[in-house]
Formats: C-alpha cells, sequence, structure tokens
C-alpha cells in the first residue's frame, strides 16, 4: 500500500514532548547529574604543539603519581587506534603528533584538581614540524603543487561530457565560495563516565547521540568483545553531529582509565576545552564553472570541492560524499563534472555537523546559481524555475526524480508567501535609502534522505518492540531502538508511530532512552534518518506486533476465530465479542512473559547505486525546501539585520508538527549563526574564538520574523512517509542572505560569515563614501 | 587550610544550611554540595545563562557568584523551586505546551528568566520579552517556542506573584 493511502491518528499531530515535563522541572538527567559513588575523574595530557614527534614524557619526580592513575599507550588492552574510516587515528599519541591538544597520556584521580595536577606535572619532549593550519594555505597548494598536501579523500561525480557542455554555452559563469569552521556550541557539553564491571567489562553513559558506534568501535582498543562494552545514553543536551563520532574518543579515555584504575571514570568538558577539542563543521572552498545559453539553459557545471579535514580521517570522506552530491543538487544538467577532495591540515579533526557537508555545497550552488542568474540578466525565480528538476529528470548521478516529488512546488508556494517579486522592488542595489541598504535573497535547495548511497542497505537498521510491563505497572510496549533523544523529538515521535501501527493508545507505548543491553542496533542518530528509517522500521515492528496480539487474542479468548485491533480493543466479529488491549496484554504476559517482535528496515529493490562510479540513486529520497530573506544594514554601521526568513519545506508526512517547527525554527538560526556571526579562526594551532564570550551566536534579539510553511509529500516506500527534517534547515539561509545583501549593496560576499567588517573590505572606495 | 565559610539560605523556600571552602561558585554549592543538580553549567563564563538562578528577587549567573557572597537568610530560587508557585508550574506547562524545551539544558536558566520577569508584572511586549531572555543561550529552538510559551503564560499569570 502506497504510505500516502494511510490514515493516521497519532502521527501528524502535535503532541507535546514526552521529555518536556522533566526538562523544565530540571529532573532530566544529563551525565554530570548522575550520583555515581566513588567517580574518578579524567584528565588528558595534551601535545603542546600541533604537529611534531614524541621523543619522551618526563615524570616530574617531585609529583606523587601514587595517588592518580596514569594511562599511556603500552596501557591500551587492544591497539591504540580509534577504529574509525583511515585507522589513522591513534587514542594516545605515541609518535608523530598531528594536532595541538592530542592525547598523549590519561590521568584520573579522586578530583578533578589533582587530576590536573598531575597532568601538569607529566612533559612532553617533542621535536617540532612545520604545520599545516588553514584552508587558505591548503587552497593555494591545490591550486600550485598538490604534492604537498595529504589527500585524505577524494571522489568525483561525472555526467556527460562537462568539456562539451562548456563548448555549447554561450557564457562561461565562474565562483569561488568559502566557508569557515562552525562550532556545534551544544550547551550542554561532552561528558562520559566509565564503569568497570565485575566480569571485566565496562559500563558506558554518556551524551552521545550513537551508542551502536561507540561499543563496536571500542572493541579494537580495548580488546573486548562487543557484549562486554555497553553504552547507554544520558539526556543529551543538543548535539548536532557534534555527538556522533566523537564521543567514542571520550568514551574511549573514560574507559582505558577505568578499567586500569578499577574505579569509575567521567570526564566532563569545560567549554574552552570543549571548543579547542572537539570536531567542528569543515571548512569549505569550491570553485564553480557553469555553461550558460543566453536563453538561461545550463549546459554544464563543473565544481572543484575542497574540504580541510583536520588531522585525521575520522568521517571526512562521507561528509565530502554528502557535500559533492548536493553541489548540483536540485538542477537539471546534461553535463556535469564535480572533483572532490579533502585534504589533512594540522587542527583538530573536523567531523560532522548537521547538514553533513551539504551545506557548504548549498552555500556555493546558491550564491552562484544567482550569479549565474545576475549574469544573464534574469530574474532570481525564472533563472530557477527554468532549470529546476522535474518529475522524470535526473540529478547529476542519474538519479531519476520520482513522480512523488515535486521540487518546484517549495519555491512556488514561497514565491507567493514572501511577495518576493514585489517586495524586490525595494532593493536598494548599493544606495542607501534612509540610511540603510535593503534587499531580498533567494535560495532553492534539496537535502538527501537517509545514508548516502547504499549505506542504508548495508546498515540493516533493526527496531524491537517488547510487549512487557510498563513502568506504571500496567502491559504496555517499550519501544527498543538505538535512536537516541537530543532535543528533536525521538521520544515522542516514535511512540505517535508504534501507536498507529499497533492501533492502541499512545499512553501504552513508552521510549525508553537506548541502552545497548537491551536495543538492537536501528542505525546512528544522524543525516536526518531517524523520523524516516527507524520510523518506519518501528512502524513495520508494531504491524508485527499487531498480528501476534491478533493471533494470541483470537486463540485465547475467541474460540479460534481471527478478530482485528483497532483503537485498542480486540474485536472478534465471529462471536461479537471484544477484549481491551491491556486485558489480552496483561494474560499474554502472565502466561508467556514478555514478547519480542523485531523489524529490519529495507529499501525497495528498485534502487541501485554503484559506489565506485558514484553513479544511481544516491538517496533513498530528498526533502526540499526554498528560503526567501529580507536583510537591512546599517549604512553606517554595516550591521547586517536578518528582518524576515520565509520558507516552505516538504519533508515528507510531518511526524508532529510542532517538533518539526522546532526543528526549522532552530535550524534557521544555526544557519543564520553561520551566514553572519560564527567566525572561528586559528590561533597558534588552536580555535581562536574558544570561549561563548568570542564566539558568539545568536540569541532572543538576532532572530529574524519566521514565516514557516509545510508542503507534504510523503515517502512512498516506507510508512509513515517521512523524509527527513533534521539536517535541511541549515543548508539554504546562507546563500539567501549572502544574495540579499547583493540585492542590498551590490556586492557579492563569497565568504562566510558575512560580518560588517568584511563587508567593509569588500566594498569598493565610492560605496564606501556613500556609506560613511 | 582556608577556614570553611558556613551559611543559611531559603532556598526554594526551604531553610538549608551548608559549608563551603572560600571562593566555591554558588552553582558548585547548589549543585554539588546541595545535589540540586537541575541547574546547569554550559560556558563557566556568565554567557549562557544555563546556570541562571534567583537570589533575593534578582536574577543572577550562579557560575559568576562566589557563594560566600550570598548573605546568611537570603533567599535562593532554582529550577527545582519552580513547581513550589502557581506562576511556576504555569511557565512550565506552558513550556512545555509550545514546545519551548528541546535538548532542554538551557531550560533550567531560560525559564528562571521568564518567571523574573513574569513576577515583576511590568507591561510586556515582544521586544521586552526577547530583551528579557538575552542572556539565555539556546542552540536548539531559535527561540521562537520559548517567546510563544512566555507569552501564553503571561496572558493567565497569577495577580498574586506579580509584585514590583
Amino acid at each position: 500500500m502506497q504510505t500516502k493511502e494511510i490514515t493516521f491518528k497519532h502521527v501528524g499531530q502535535g503532541i507535546p514532548r514526552r521529555d518536556g515535563d522533566e526538562k523544565v522541572r530540571g529532573l532530566a538527567r544529563y551525565v554530570d547529574d548522575l550520583n555515581i559513588p566513588d567517580c574518578w575523574y579524567g584528565v588528558a595530557v595534551r601535545s603542546p604543539v600541533a604537529h611534531g614527534r614524541l621523543k619522551t614524557l618526563r615524570y616530574d619526580p617531585a609529583f606523587d603519581f601514587d595517588q592518580v592513575c596514569v594511562v599511556t599507550p603500552e596501557d591500551i588492552p587492544g591497539k591504540n587506534i580509534v577504529d574509525m574510516m583511515g585507522q589513522d587515528m591513534p587514542f594516545l599519541a605515541h609518535d608523530l603528533i598531528r594536532y595541538r591538544g592530542e592525547p598523549l597520556a590519561l590521568v584520573a584521580a579522586p578530583t578533578r584538581q589533582l587530576a590536573e595536577q598531575a597532568a601538569a606535572h607529566i612533559q612532553p619532549d617533542i621535536d617540532p614540524l612545520e604545520p599545516l593550519y588553514t584552508l587558505e594555505e591548503v587552497i593555494a597548494l591545490h591550486k600550485t603543487d598538490r604534492s604537498k598536501l595529504d589527500e585524505l579523500s577524494a571522489q568525483t561525480i561525472i555526467k556527460g561530457s562537462v568539456d562539451e557542455g562548456l563548448a555549447a554555452a554561450d557564457k562561461v559563469i565562474e565562483g569561488e565560495y568559502w566557508a569557515g569552521h562552525q562550532e556545534q556550541l551544544y550547551i550542554e557539553p561532552q561528558g562520559m563516565v566509565a564503569i568497570p564491571e565485575k566480569d571485566g567489562g565496562v559500563f558506558l553513559q554518556g551524551s552521545l547521540q550513537c551508542p551502536y558506534y561507540i561499543a563496536p568501535e571500542l572493541i579494537v582498543t580495548l580488546g573486548l568483545p562487543l557484549e562486554k562494552i555497553r553504552v547507554k545514553q544520558a539526556a543529551v543536551g543538543g548535539a548536532f553531529g557534534g555527538k556522533e563520532e566523537f564521543p567514542t574518543l571520550v568514551a574511549g579515555y573514560c574507559a582505558l582509565l577505568a578499567m586500569k584504575s578499577g574505579k569509575p571514570v567521567k570526564m566532563v568538558y569545560d567549554r574552552c576545552q570543549d571548543i579547542r577539542y572537539s570536531t567542528k563543521r569543515h571548512p569549505a572552498w569550491m570553485k564553480y564553472r557553469v555553461g550558460l545559453k543566453n536563453d538561461g539553459t545550463i549546459t554544464a557545471i563543473h565544481v572543484d570541492f575542497v574540504l580541510d579535514g583536520g588531522a585525521y580521517t575520522t568521517l571526512s570522506p562521507v561528509v565530502l560524499y554528502r557535500g559533492i552530491l548536493h553541489t548540483t543538487l536540485g538542477y537539471n544538467c546534461e553535463h556535469v563534472f564535480v572533483d572532490g577532495r579533502v585534504y589533512r591540515t594540522h587542527t583538530f579533526p573536523d567531523g560532522a555537523f548537521r547538514g553533513f557537508g551539504a551545506p557548504q555545497a548549498i552555500w556555493g550552488l546558491e550564491s552562484h546559481m544567482q550569479e549565474c542568474a545576475d549574469a544573464l540578466g534574469m530574474d532570481a525565480e525564472v533563472f530557477r524555475l527554468k532549470n529546476y528538476l522535474r518529475a522524470g529528470d535526473k540529478t547529476g548521478t542519474g538519479q531519476v526524480i520520482s513522480a512523488e516529488m515535486d521540487p518546484p512546488a517549495v519555491m512556488l508556494e514561497t514565491l507567493k508567501r514572501s511577495d518576493f517579486v514585489n517586495r524586490r522592488t525595494l532593493n536598494t542595489y548599493g544606495v542607501p535609502r534612509d540610511g540603510k541598504f535593503f534587499g531580498v535573497g533567494v535560495a532553492f535547495f534539496g537535502h538527501g534522505s537517509g545514508f548516502t548511497g547504499d549505506g542504508e542497505m548495508r546498515l540493516q537498521s533493526k527496531a524491537a518492540l517488547d510487549l512487557d510491563w510498563l513502568p506504571n505497572g500496567k502491559p504496555g510496549v517499550n519501544i527498543r531502538i538505538s535512536s537516541t533523544e537530543m532535543g528533536q523529538g525521538t521520544l515522542t515521535i516514535m511512540p505517535q508511530i508504534a501507536a498507529d501501527g499497533l492501533k492502541i493508545p499512545m499512553a501504552c507505548v513508552d521510549c525508553p532512552l537506548p541502552d545497548t543491553k537491551y536495543v538492537p542496533d536501528s542505525g546512528p542518530t544522524v543525516a536526518s534518518r531517524t523520523a524516516m528509517v527507524v520510523g518506519s522500521t518501528v512502524y513495520g515492528a508494531a504491524e508485527k506486533m499487531k498480528a501476534l496480539l491478533e493471533q494470541y487474542a483470537s486463540d485465547a479468548f475467541f474460540g479460534g476465530h481471527p478478530c482485528h485491533l483497532e483503537d485498542g480493543v480486540l474485536t472478534c466479529s465471529a462471536v461479537s465479542q471484544s477484549q481491551t488491549f491491556e486485558d489480552v496484554a496483561r494474560r499474554l504476559l502472565e502466561e508467556k512473559g514478555m514478547q519480542r517482535v523485531v523489524h529490519q528496515f529495507k529499501l525497495p529493490d528498485t534502487v541501485v547505486w554503484d559506489q565506485k562510479t558514484f553513479k544511481g540513486d544516491s538517496y533513498p529520497s530528498y526533502s526540499w525546501s526554498a528560503n526567501i530573506v529580507e536583510v537591512e544594514i546599517d549604512a553606517l554601521t554595516l550591521e547586517i539585520k536578518l528582518k524576515k526568513a520565509t520558507s516552505v519545506w516538504d519533508i515528507g508526512r510531518l511526524m508532529n508538527p510542532v517538533l518539526a517547527k522546532g526543528q526549522i525554527e532552530g535550524g534557521l538560526t544555526q544557519a543564520l549563526g553561520y551566514a553572519l556571526m560564527e567566525k572561528m579562526g586559528i590561533r597558534d594551532g588552536l580555535f581562536d574564538a574558544d570561549r561563548m564570550q568570542t564566539y558568539v551566536v545568536p540569541t532572543s534579539l538576532d532572530t529574524p520574523e519566521f514565516d514557516i510553511h509545510f508542503m507534504e509529500y510523503p515517502y512512498p516506500h516506507a510508512a509513515p512517509g517521512a523524509k527527513g527534517v533534521g539536517e535541511i534547515p541549515m543548508d539554504g539561509l546562507a546563500p539567501a542572505i549572502a544574495n540579499a545583501i547583493k540585492a542590498a549593496t551590490g556586492i557579492r560576499m563569497n565568504r562566510i560569515p558575512i560580518t560588517p567588517e568584511s563587508l567593509w573590505e569588500a566594498m569598493p572606495s565610492t560605496r564606501k563614501e556613500i556609506a560613511s | 587550610m582556608n577556614p570553611e565559610t558556613e551559611r543559611t539560605w531559603i532556598i526554594n523556600g526551604e531553610k538549608m544550611s551548608v559549608t563551603f571552602p572560600p571562593g566555591r561558585r554558588l552553582l558548585d554549592v547548589l549543585r554539588e554540595d546541595l545535589k540540586l543538580t537541575g541547574t546547569k553549567e554550559g560556558c563557566g563564563e556568565g554567557e549562557c545563562g544555563a546556570c541562571t538562578v534567583i537570589v533575593d528577587g534578582e536574577l543572577i549567573v550562579s557560575c559568576l557568584l562566589a557563594a560566600g557572597q550570598v548573605p546568611d537568610g537570603a533567599e535562593i530560587m532554582t529550577v527545582e523551586g519552580l513547581e513550589k508557585t502557581e506562576g511556576g508550574r504555569l511557565l512550565q506547562a506552558s513550556y512545555v505546551e509550545k514546545g519551548a524545551a528541546q535538548c532542554g539544558f538551557c531550560i533550567p536558566g531560560m525559564i528562571m528568566s521568564s518567571y523574573h520577569l513574569l513576577s515583576r508584572g511590568e507591561p510586556l511586549s515582544q521586544p521586552i520579552i526577547r530583551e528579557a531572555h538575552a542572556g539565555n543561550i539556546c542552540r536548539c529552538t531559535g527561540y521562537e517556542k520559548i517567546m510563544e510559551a512566555v507569552s501564553a503564560a503571561a496572558e493567565h499569570w497569577p495577580k498574586s506573584e506579580a509584585k514590583s
């Protein structure tokens, strides 16, 4: 059955979040709130240089190291590697040091103060080597001498012949675009506690997105089998990708210290440590060359896409894949060539952050598409609507846009709601009016739902439902998934989905925080995949549980006649009798004990992907959006104010409109920071904005008037039909703002964040005179 | 060793005595010594506002205040004390209903700013509500639903808790 034909009772309702009450009462337990008796505190001894060779660690003989526990590479039971892509990162550097702050040893002590004192009495001797810090240095070498660069990953997308396409063009428009580091700045810093178990295993609790990243990744390092590494999520105070792969490091540090000391060991980073020594969004540079016919047809798109990966590979190849796949997404073009590369620098490894390469790509794409429209003298919307992908068209990898999607629909609706065509008559084009520049800008974009390429096929995500006694003493259903709640609403939408699959009241469904002791691997909580992939897996499990209950009730209550579960009641028409879900579940539990059903996610057989050639269906589906923004710039101070943001979103079927809107508002606010505020430089190998005082994010005074609207085109192949909302709000606001700034000032800003200072520097002297 | 400081405060309506070394932050005394872990530390330098509490009617960030500076007999209100007041319960319900909490980590401080604003009983406007929460950073919500929750609670605010 097509998902759009199913009717839902709970899905689609703005049900208040289930963890809301404990959060507004201060009762939610984040990792630093856990009361763990006799817990020691862990710290890292970190390298003071960014690039060099470690000769030795000197222990100050004046310090009594007997009162603390020290872990060096020799103490690691397994291999001294972090089991991520590339396997090039050691847990503790023992020879080559690749970033400033890289851990060389670990210390645990009964108090944080003592642990820090001990760490300060361990001094490394290092032979320094020449460091490479910034993307600017990387790009200079990328253009002149690539042999001097260390390439961590590379991938191309080839469609048609880009040379042929460029040769057929009336005009070729070129442009370069830059994006800086961005810090996730979840308000709860990184934290983990490791408790040694009696059987030699270790129990980890912490602030994390992906329990089944940590457990299997630590097998190699800890030398323990999977079943002896238990990972449980504590309440998570924001993550945004920053708690995707990174927590494996803190988990490993704590586990190594706990296994050696025999004590529970906790690490909670302070804000400065967190910003300095955790992942950021990859800085990116793009060069677009787009061939155009005078009528607006795009004949070729050539993109160079380069990411600064930081010191180690970690997730960079996958960030690169998502990045290059979004560099041309949304536009119909026969000839595409995308050359993607990630190079190593000597800064903290860059990693996952909401959007995962796509915000960088769409920053370049939608800035450049506006440049193309401007070069042709075409209106922004006319150029875009001429070239949009429509049902039946093919993306850069040859994926056919299916009939269930209508990408231009969101654009048409956004144009209407924002009154774009009239509002742009107020654009100031460099001549201020009443002391202000004013401009309206647009961006159109899509975002791939779920893992890239064949990722969802390889993951084989599972969800379990347990018919069991709930904490309230009544029979009910526990949802067992590894998807985490980090503010986005997993604990609320999953019971909505399960209740609809089972046809029982939501009160009979619980969704405890994941603990690998109880939950199967549903894959990581990333890639806008939870509602779509795990949600549909939960729905499938719920249908199985419903069948199990109907079979049991038929045998136990209705003399073998079939019955039907609806609205929490099992009714047998043959004998004209009915039983409540609660009564049937109670008898089943008393008779046979807990009942578990498991369901596994499956993509339709028609999905084809070739990872080698990067051809085929690069994502199971796509969400689509258009953002139209109004920007006002003070002509004297060049303060840039985002006044209004109108946006329309096709994220498939809405699971919960209140939560979905919260995702959009929050994501747009992070995107506003990315576009205009969040500036991170490198000083002596460290991030220079390493405090909240210096890394400035939007406050309640910075956000614009939001007009947010949804259009639902459900994913047809997996009920309930969500397509993903987590990342897409991060994607399009920066180019929309830059396009509005161009309409206001006449200046193309090609580097984010765009600050009053950078705008001043970009202004020609005549404009500076007008402005002053 | 420095002598310990001793204080007796009224915390969330209950008399509590505590001793601590000089210089210890009020935040640490609340979280670690008194186990009132509702109040959170997000930055340790007064920027994020997650540790906001009310001391003798003043909104303060408890990471920047030495506990010794809070005199004997002071009245301290933390997020745990909200539900003991009618206005606090109203605010909590409004936050939940409007979807104002996402990850929830900023909320114990944010909601104290809301309570402090509404209990002053002054005329409100959207700019005033926004200004009153500008010292609390939320990275999840974009502030919209928090503003909605505060506006909704203001409409039904109990008169007994409006004091100047």
